[in-house]
């Protein structure tokens, strides 16, 4: 159970200004991009990812802090977008590096299904849950 | 290998057996529409969380350019954007974009976009100009999208008719007036998006 952990640092520690890496991004990923002209189709930018026990147990080890902190911010799942927005890193520098911990065993990734979006069933739960979303703090809309 | 959710879990446990945490499976909608149109205040207002700025890279093809050519020039720009999410429920997470205004341009959103549900393009009556990228783009791409008019307190001065005509936006597209400011009135306007899709989907 680490979600205690993860809480206790809060969503505060993640959003204070810190100094700028000494390690430029684009060169920790050794000059890999995702997206852009890639052959290969981008994960896409919704996608979960959770750090794995294998990847908390080596926390202490990474060299770089940029590994760290994505194992951190994922003892709790987290979609590609809110680890670079929260670590303030290129969404394509996070697609490198998750890749490369979730290669190494570090992290799970989980994209949803490529069809899912076009799914009846799942295109019914989005509209009853977002049916439930009250007007304001309290009311819950009628129907 | 990635490994891809279920779009139907069958568990309702957001843990898995050794304790791990299981993530809810992602889905996500795009707020699109011009600069200053209210997509981050649209966000915002329905959001779970304060929305957050991620830098996101997107292809820009220059427009206006000799169609005789065919090879337009290609230019990944890095851009802000906007999101937000709403959780609806342990095992179902909407996540909303905002998609870059990026209005003189025609641009190619296609690695944000790619597994949309579906498309919300704001418009502002005063500007309409603004919107018509995001309108073609959704067009062209097949995503199932609605035009919604941003206005106080949901009155505008227009007939929606009249709008649909300044926009030339196909009949089959719902067009509805929202207030970005308001919770439910965006929850509404999404949903007038996502039966959309449904009924696309169905169909």
């Amino acid at each position: 159970m680490t979600s205690g952990e993860a809480r206790g640092g809060g969503e505060g520690a993640w959003s204070t200004e810190r100094p700028a890496s000494v390690v430029r991004p684009f060169l920790l990923t050794a000059g890999r991009i995702a997206g852009g002209d890639s052959l290969v189709p981008p994960i896409p930018i919704e996608t979960q990812v959770v750090a794995t026990d294998a990847g908390l147990a080596t926390l202490d080890r990474f060299v770089f802090d940029q590994h760290r902190d994505i194992i951190t911010v994922c003892r709790e799942p987290q979609s590609l977008a809110e680890i670079a927005a929260r670590l303030r890193m290129h969404l394509n520098v996070v697609r490198v590096l998750a890749d490369d911990l979730r290669a190494d065993g570090q992290l799970a990734l989980y994209a949803p299904q490529a069809r899912s979006h076009r799914d009846v069933s799942v295109l019914k739960r989005v509209i009853d849950g977002l049916r439930a979303v009250p007007d304001s703090r309290g009311a819950i809309r009628e129907g | 290998m990635v490994s891809e959710l279920s779009p139907t879990p069958g568990a309702r446990s957001v843990r898995d057996d050794d304790g791990r945490p299981q993530p809810p499976l992602p889905v996500k909608m795009v707020i699109a529409g011009g600069f200053g149109v209210g997509k981050t205040t649209t966000v915002g207002a329905i959001s779970e969380i304060e929305p957050l700025t991620t830098e996101a890279s997107i292809t820009s093809v220059a427009a206006g350019v000799d169609d005789l050519t065919h090879t337009p020039e290609k230019v990944t720009t890095t851009v802000a954007m906007d999101f937000g999410c709403v959780t609806l429920d342990p095992t179902l997470k909407l996540y909303l974009f905002g998609t870059p205004g990026q209005e003189r341009f025609g641009f190619m959103w296609d690695d944000l976009v790619e597994g949309a549900l579906g498309g919300l393009v704001i418009v502002d009556t005063r500007r309409l100009d603004d919107c018509y990228a995001a309108v073609d783009y959704f067009e062209h791409r097949e995503i199932p999208f609605a035009v919604a008019v941003n206005a106080f307190d949901g009155k505008i001065e227009h007939d929606l008719d009249d709008v649909r005509w300044a926009l030339d936006v196909a009949d089959h597209v719902p067009l509805t007036v929202f207030d970005a400011r308001d919770r439910g009135s965006v929850r509404d306007a999404l949903l007038v998006v996502l039966e959309h899709a449904l009924a696309r989907a169905e169909g």
